[in-house]
């Protein structure tokens, strides 16, 4: 069969370019070089490789380097013969770009979805031995900053008992860290900063900051928070640094707001049960607002800070706690004077604790 | 059968188009998106594609038969055997840190650094093996046999040695690495030969080294000057405290225009020596971009990424590409006969670990 456009080959051993034409034998092909002929070479063989001016490049499978390549009008009995152009891709081009990009955008969805809902019943579902051994392992002995002294153990004892039916898989500590903090960790346990303790005006101020933590503990909030951490890890991991990073964080940090809240619910709830007043936290978080400037942010203090922030504004959180006042409600200290300066003193007495980070980045 | 460069203008040229790059590069950008950036690796293929077969040399196109597949899977293997342990040894020396053994911390986040130092340096070898072993020209490719585990040693012990003197010889570990790298590679049967001095780089090096000493040494005898002169002046010493301020800002703003312009001079001069002592076979390389080249270059990328408010980084590829080609010169004959196929290795998916872990070019 004669052609009348141009074939040009490499036959992948030498960089010999040879001007060939192509005759068909069935699925089966030569190519005719002068007096020399190469193949028989089997059409089902034959890859797309490229397109490169105007020329369509061939190869053949397991032939390293072996091309064909075709310019001009190619004949439809050859070209039916040949594998289709690639232009994106498989996937994109079997579906069409159109219906490719809106099926990538649905499973992507989708992924993200998943992602970001299903920590919430997975969460429950993680044996509480493994949650343990996290806080544990995360833990420890928190480099010997825990304080410790029989009275103040005591006190912290009671606190956490009247705020929590099942006090025994709490583990609650003191740190000897001037920060006002405290957080929730894997494994039921929650860590006072020893700052926090020492600038509260009253033992029912650190009742409901307790109770918060505990609120985190008993929504499985660290667990959903890490599970949702690893997932967006994952999922964004596709994408580049910088704007992956930012829309992880804006999840998280969304979905965190929503997890405070519910805690701060939580904490209202074991307040009202054991009789402690809110209006120690109310006052708790009116001083933070100072602090983090929402005081002065007006009235419509839902601004930019409040939408970006894990916390929700302190300004609104003492409005919350305020409004959970019952009047009349016959409340009492969380602790009795004597057992609130043992506790408010604890880390001073404990003089083995040690203190600060060791690191000071922290 | 054999070509004399000499007779022609240049061996490198360059046929491509921006317009046609664009139907490239923005469906590339919406499918990277879609799929949370999992498009990428198919988007870098499908542009280099383009690049490779726009480029001419001599008399015949190049071809670049990279797949995203083994991006793909380069970044999956990057990810579980790199990734996944960085996350849990972080998390480990996280929790060493709150127990307050800092020191141990302290080591396995040395350990982790050194590791992977080591590594990217692995990673710049293969990423140039790769890239050599996808490349065609008239059907025969580059390569290495080399797996770059001691070029990975080699990178870190020249790179601290470059640091030591207070980082004086760092030219000598760029220019020694780049030729450790390159006599490693080959192209068809014939060996690069990479044999660059690093000492004429040294004056750019030192002039890029002393702008900072320099510029505060002028400020200071400025200052000194102005000051003095306020002084005796009496009445007028606060307009020389304002020029001395002047002065200074105009220091500081020169400080950030002059030090990347020294830095460009510096990277013009290193990559004109490095492609300078290149050799193949009977064929020499030059790299013509000179210092105000590279300037002009970079002030409009930036010009062209501020103008387009970012979408314009997406060209960026081709303005690289465009710009290496424009200024690759070849001298020198080939043996069409005599260039055969590259013995290489060449496994089919990813090869190994760090190939398609695609760091920076060459």
């Amino acid at each position: 069969m004669d052609t009348f456009f141009n074939v040009w080959h490499y036959d992948g051993r030498s960089a010999v370019r040879r001007k060939v034409e192509i005759q068909t034998i069935g699925r089966q092909f030569f190519l005719l070089e002068n007096e020399r002929r190469h193949g028989p070479f089997s059409f089902s063989d034959v890859e797309y490789v490229t397109r490169k001016e105007n020329v369509d490049v061939y190869g053949l499978a397991d032939v390293d380097g072996w091309r064909l390549m075709l310019s001009g009008p190619v004949p439809t009995e050859l070209s039916e013969l040949l594998p289709a152009h690639r232009k994106y891709g498989g996937w994109v081009d079997r579906l069409g770009l159109g219906k490719a990009t809106i099926a990538f955008t649905l499973a992507s969805a989708a992924a993200i979805a998943v992602v970001l809902l299903s920590p919430q019943w997975l969460a429950p579902l993680i044996p509480s031995s493994v949650d343990k051994k996290l806080g544990d392992a995360l833990v420890g002995d928190f480099g010997g900053r825990f304080c410790s002294t029989p009275a103040g153990d005591a006190a912290l004892k009671k606190l956490v008992s009247s705020l929590d039916s099942n006090p025994q898989d709490l583990q609650v500590e003191v740190a000897k860290i001037d920060m006002i903090n405290a957080v929730a960790l894997p494994g039921g346990k929650v860590i006072l900063f020893d700052g926090l303790v020492k600038q509260a005006r009253s033992p029912d101020e650190v009742a409901g900051v307790l109770a918060h933590e505990i609120g985190h503990v008993r929504e499985k909030h660290v667990m959903q928070a890490l599970l949702r951490q690893m997932g967006l890890a994952v999922v964004l991991g596709g994408v580049d640094g910088n704007s992956g990073a930012l829309v992880n964080n804006m999840l998280a940090m969304s979905y965190s707001r929503e997890s405070e809240a519910e805690a701060d619910a939580h904490s209202m709830k074991a307040l009202g049960k054991a009789d402690i007043s809110p209006v120690g936290t109310a006052s708790f978080f009116e001083r933070l607002s100072e602090l983090d400037g929402s005081a002065r942010s007006g009235d419509n203090g839902q601004g930019i800070a409040g939408y970006m922030s894990s916390h929700p504004l302190s300004r609104e959180r003492k409005k919350a706690f305020e409004k959970s006042i019952v009047k009349g409600k016959n409340y009492k200290p969380a602790l009795t004077a004597t057992e609130w300066t043992e506790l408010k003193t604890m880390c001073t007495q404990d003089r083995k604790a040690k203190s600060g980070f060791g690191f000071d980045f922290e | 059968m054999s070509e004399d460069l000499t007779q022609r203008h240049s061996a490198f040229r360059f046929h491509g188009s921006w317009q046609e790059f664009a139907k490239i590069a923005f469906p590339n950008l919406l499918l990277t998106i879609v799929t949370l950036g999992i498009y990428r690796f198919w988007a870098t293929t499908r542009e280099r594609e383009y690049l490779w077969a726009q480029t001419d040399f001599i008399d015949e196109r190049l071809e670049w038969t990279g797949k995203g597949m083994e991006l793909f899977i380069g970044f999956i293997m990057v990810f579980l055997l790199l990734g996944l342990p960085l996350i849990v040894i972080q998390l480990i020396s996280q929790g060493l840190i709150f127990r307050g053994e800092t020191l141990i911390a302290g080591v396995i986040t040395l350990v982790m650094f050194l590791m992977l130092f080591y590594l990217s340096g692995v990673a710049y070898f293969r990423a140039l093996r790769y890239r050599l072993s996808r490349t065609y020209w008239r059907g025969i490719r580059g390569g290495s046999d080399d797996p770059g585990f001691g070029y990975g040693i080699s990178y870190m012990w020249k790179s601290f040695v470059g640091w030591l003197p207070i980082f004086l010889l760092v030219p000598w570990s760029m220019i020694s690495l780049w030729n450790e790298r390159w006599n490693a590679m080959s192209f068809g049967p014939h060996r690069f030969e990479a044999n660059a001095d690093w000492k004429p780089l040294m004056k750019r090096y030192l002039l890029f080294y002393l702008v900072p000493f320099l510029l505060v040494a002028g400020i200071f005898t400025m200052a000194i000057v102005a000051a003095a002169s306020g002084d005796q002046l009496g009445a007028v010493g606060g307009a020389g405290m304002a020029v001395g301020g002047i002065i200074i800002v105009l220091a500081i703003l020169s400080l950030y225009i002059i030090l990347p312009l020294a830095a460009l001079a510096f990277y013009s001069k290193y990559f004109r020596l490095a492609v300078g002592g290149l050799r193949l076979h009977q064929l020499e390389f030059d790299f013509r971009a000179r210092a105000p080249d590279w300037i002009l270059f970079f002030l409009a990328n930036m010009a062209i990424i501020i103008c387009t408010l970012g979408i314009g980084y997406i060209f960026m590829p081709y303005r690289n590409w465009k710009f290496f080609v424009d200024h690759m010169e070849a001298y020198g004959e080939i043996n069409i006969d005599e260039l055969t196929q590259s013995e290489t290795v060449v496994s089919k998916h990813g090869e190994g670990l760090l190939d398609a872990f695609d760091v920076g070019a060459i």
